[in-house]
């Protein structure tokens, strides 16, 4: 039988892989991690350098030696991984070489790494514990993580949503002339009552030297769908804009927060932006239309 | 089939209603579904039981009870095939 989440995974000594440490920000949401290897902290800091921060954080990771495995691995599930919500702002979360418990309260969080981890696989690892607590501490400050690829153009930015497959860094990577957010996942806030878009430092398929760190106003939201032309067509009525964007809004394991502060958030956030489908072809010419 | 007093709203389903239709939001899965006028009538009064549904819907969009229990039965079942819907 499968192993699920097991609060045992978290208990036993807390012995950090090594010294290093780094803060990463994202949107203004600083996350300090701590007790990083020097290999570990090193390939880090190249992965992250245009989100480094001095800024307080919002919530510190301690890195600790962990068990041996977590999850039982099948060929086909490589990347499985298990949550388990305790209650509200505590959740536990097991993959196969790791194990997380991204505590919103008291604003700290541990991560046990198993020292089986193939190195490729730690900072994979390290970065599945940030898009998790990213996620979530965006939903307690009027932000939402968004699976899309970000573009910005004469300031504002433009988000461009959809599944894996939608073309999302397709479109990124036809659009070289403008600031790329991210390929793969944009953050959406909302700032003295106007939405934003940020880049995150997640990877995609695009290099993170592509990326243009920052916040820019939201100019609009667009599904994507490849098609034989370029087209333009608003997604109305609202209900219907905020079911394409809640169906591309990963990470929420806790059913109240879907409740209570995704779900108003994206409503809020279609009201004020428009909400469109993108069909394009694969070259720039869609722009010409935006 | 429904049966009704045999089921619940599953927890695991977020929902809202907006401008009149409601948005659920399966948390498992991220499966959307937007429901028209009528289904949101029966999901937002689901725990009144199918007769009290069946009156509203009569007197809200003016059809028989034929009609009436026909939609409301057809959209109870693909709730319960959509997960939206629990066996208690």
């Amino acid at each position: 039988m499968d192993r699920q989440v097991d609060p045992g995974h978290f208990e036993g000594p807390l012995i950090p892989h090594g010294k290093g440490a780094f803060t990463v920000a994202v949107g203004g949401i600083a996350v300090r991690f701590e007790g990083l290897s020097e290999q570990l902290e090193a390939a880090a800091l190249e992965r992250y350098g245009p989100f480094l921060s001095d800024a307080p954080p919002a919530h510190k990771v301690h890195l600790c030696e962990g068990h041996q495995t977590y999850l039982d691995m099948a060929a086909d599930q490589f990347l499985r991984l298990e949550e388990q919500r305790l209650s509200e702002g505590r959740t536990l979360v097991s993959h196969v070489f790791a194990a997380y418990r991204p505590d919103r309260t008291p604003r700290e969080g541990l991560l046990r790494l198993s020292p089986a981890t193939p190195e490729d696989m730690a900072l994979g690892a390290l970065e599945n514990y940030l898009r998790w607590i990213v996620a979530d501490l965006a939903l307690t400050s009027r932000g939402f993580v968004l699976h899309a690829a970000g573009l910005v153009r004469g300031g504002l930015g433009f988000v461009f949503f959809g599944p894996s497959g939608a073309g999302k860094s397709t479109l990124a990577g036809m659009s070289g002339a403008y600031g790329l957010l991210s390929d793969d996942l944009v953050l959406i806030q909302e700032r003295d009552g106007a939405f934003c878009a940020s880049s995150t430092p997640f990877a995609g398929t695009l290099p993170q030297s592509h990326k243009r760190a920052g916040v820019f106003p939201l100019s609009g939201l667009y599904r994507l769908r490849q098609a034989p032309l370029h087209a333009v067509h608003s997604i109305r009525p609202l209900s219907l804009a905020v079911a394409s964007v809640l169906a591309c809004c990963p990470f929420v394991a806790d059913p109240a927060a879907r409740r209570d502060r995704l779900m108003p958030l994206v409503e809020s956030c279609c009201a004020a932006v428009p909400v469109a489908e993108l069909s394009f072809l694969k070259d720039p010419g869609f722009w010409d239309i935006l | 089939m429904y049966e009704d007093g045999k089921y619940k709203r599953n927890p695991d389903v977020s929902w809202r209603t907006i401008e009149g239709q409601a948005v659920l939001i399966h948390n498992r899965n991220s499966e959307v579904i937007v429901v028209n006028e009528v289904g949101t009538l029966i999901w937002e009064r689901f725990d009144e039981g199918l007769e009290s549904i069946l009156r509203n819907i009569q007197e809200t969009f003016e059809v028989s009870s034929i009609e009436a229990e026909e939609d409301a039965r057809g959209f109870l079942d693909t709730l319960i095939s959509a997960g939206a819907l629990l066996p208690l």
